[in-house]
């Protein structure tokens, strides 16, 4: 700890900078195609339909018992041998944790939509509704008040998540801290650098999410 | 309190006398291996009031959801109105399941009141109620608006129509259910222990709605353990043990000079 130099590190702060932006353009991205696919398969999953849920649910499966990292070199590596076309870093890693958490965030749509009692949606259907006019009037607006806590904090994991992009050479945070190191042969400041970068970007989001669960704990409106 | 509003019910009235307007005719139900509805027969006419009592688990609510469509069954009939619920028949009388839109405009003229009211939570009582009428048959908001506060008034509910279901009484939930029901001008009711869920003194202003309904000359069909209400207000007394209708009759029958062993044991736990 004798020379513990920030500084140096720091003069290097336009890259880590660099690097925090691509994360959070990782993040927004995935989250933006997880946000558009998990309902789909949420809504599969929980359907009557027992193919539809099945099939939907081997997507589930296969994304939730492999190693995110494991996902991501596959992506890169592995699929370009079977398709023949060679996605860039950053498009695989986005499609990669897009898939992801379009599993992640089914697996929270079906929870929540099978956490409404059962005899909300017999009581819809009484009055005549259409299954889809039930989801969409009674069930799903219950059940999404009850999703936003995880949904949230599922977004504070894909933050996290970004950084396994460094080992496809993709210029996030973690890539730009071993640049940095490689010019000024600091890894212990260059790393607590990042992870104090990462803990204030992940950490507002933490918050809200324990915010809206305890608000949502309140009342079940 | 309860005066539910008679023009509410006399357009539910106004069908053939007579006829039945519920006919359940062999009726059989499995779930898996366990027959739940081992053929059982049943007619409400306009106008009637019939009461379906037995120990739990006999298959009564199973019934009431047959009825109405929310679950299917696999063998005999049920018609109402004349038509044949949930399924079509083609002209070699082989029969197919009906469309779900046919099913959800059947639906939309039975009323159906649950034994955990199973109101809409993220909506006020008189947003509860409107609900059916505005998305279901495509009413105004302004005018089911006010005939849901009408139908509100009826059940002794006025002064609670902005309230969430949560800020309720066990018997205000029932009877705002009761209104939501009433609010898509129902041809029959269908009660599934209405009030079995609610704590002794709230039981009886739940009944006293339903007898002024049955007064007015709703068709109904409840499953109740209330033996009294039974006695008071059914034309028909149904027994149901084991998924069939073991004695059925006038309640005086029934309930007073019950024939069957099972009938009797029953009564005699209930009373």
């Amino acid at each position: 700890m004798s020379n513990f130099n920030l500084g140096m590190v720091l003069s290097y702060h336009s890259l880590l900078i660099q690097g925090a932006l691509t994360t959070l353009v990782l993040t927004i991205g995935s989250a933006a195609i997880g946000g558009v696919l998990g309902p789909c398969i949420g809504m599969l999953r929980a359907s009557s339909y027992r193919w539809l849920s099945w099939v939907s649910g081997i997507y589930v499966e296969l994304f939730r018992a492999t190693p995110t990292l494991v996902q991501v070199v596959w992506v890169y590596f592995a699929l370009p041998v079977i398709t023949g076309v060679q996605l860039s870093g950053f498009v695989s890693v986005l499609l990669t944790l897009g898939l992801h958490e379009g599993a992640y965030v089914g697996e929270i749509f079906r929870a929540g939509i099978k956490s409404i009692d059962k005899g909300q949606m017999y009581a819809a259907r009484a009055i005549g509704m259409s299954y889809r006019q039930s989801m969409q009037r009674i069930i799903l607006p219950q059940a999404f008040k009850r999703m936003v806590p995880p949904l949230v904090n599922e977004f504070a994991s894909l933050m996290k998540l970004t950084s396994l992009a460094s080992v496809i050479a993709v210029p996030e945070l973690l890539h730009a801290a071993d640049n940095v190191i490689s010019f000024t042969f600091r890894p212990m400041e260059t790393y607590t650098a990042i992870a104090v970068i990462y803990a204030i970007l992940v950490l507002p989001i933490i918050a809200l999410a324990g915010y809206l669960d305890r608000k949502s704990g309140r009342t079940s409106r | 309190m309860t005066t539910v509003d008679e023009r509410e019910v006399s357009s539910a009235v106004a069908g053939k006398a007579g006829a039945p307007l519920i006919e359940v005719r062999g009726v059989r139900k499995r779930y898996g291996a366990l027959d739940v509805l081992r053929g059982v027969d049943l007619n409400v006419r306009s106008g009637e009031v019939a009461v379906v009592i037995g120990p739990s688990g006999s298959g009564k609510s199973t019934l009431l959801r047959c009825i109405n469509c929310l679950e299917e069954y696999h063998e005999g009939e049920i018609y109402y109105s004349g038509q044949l619920v949930g399924y079509l028949k083609d002209s070699r009388g082989r029969r197919k399941k009906a469309s779900s839109a046919s099913m959800c405009r059947l639906r939309a003229t039975m009323g159906m009141v649950f034994q955990n009211f199973n109101l809409f939570p993220h909506k006020t009582v008189l947003e509860n109620i409107v609900e059916g009428p505005i998305v279901v048959l495509k009413e105004q908001r302004a005018s089911a608006t006010k005939r849901a506060l009408d139908l509100l008034g009826g059940v002794g509910l006025a002064a609670k129509a902005n309230c969430y279901p949560e800020e309720l009484s066990g018997g205000q939930q029932q009877r705002a259910a009761i209104a939501r029901a009433l609010a898509m001008r129902p041809r029959a009711l269908l009660f599934d222990e209405p009030t079995s869920a609610l704590d002794p003194e709230m039981v009886g202003e739940v009944l006293a709605v339903m007898k002024d309904l049955a007064k007015q000359g709703m068709t109904m069909v409840v499953v109740t353990h209330e033996i009294g209400f039974a006695r008071e207000v059914a034309d028909t007394v149904a027994m149901m043990d084991e998924g069939s209708v073991v004695e059925s009759g006038s309640p005086e029958s029934v309930l007073a000079n019950p024939a069957e062993r099972r009938t009797i044991d029953f009564l005699s736990k209930v009373l």
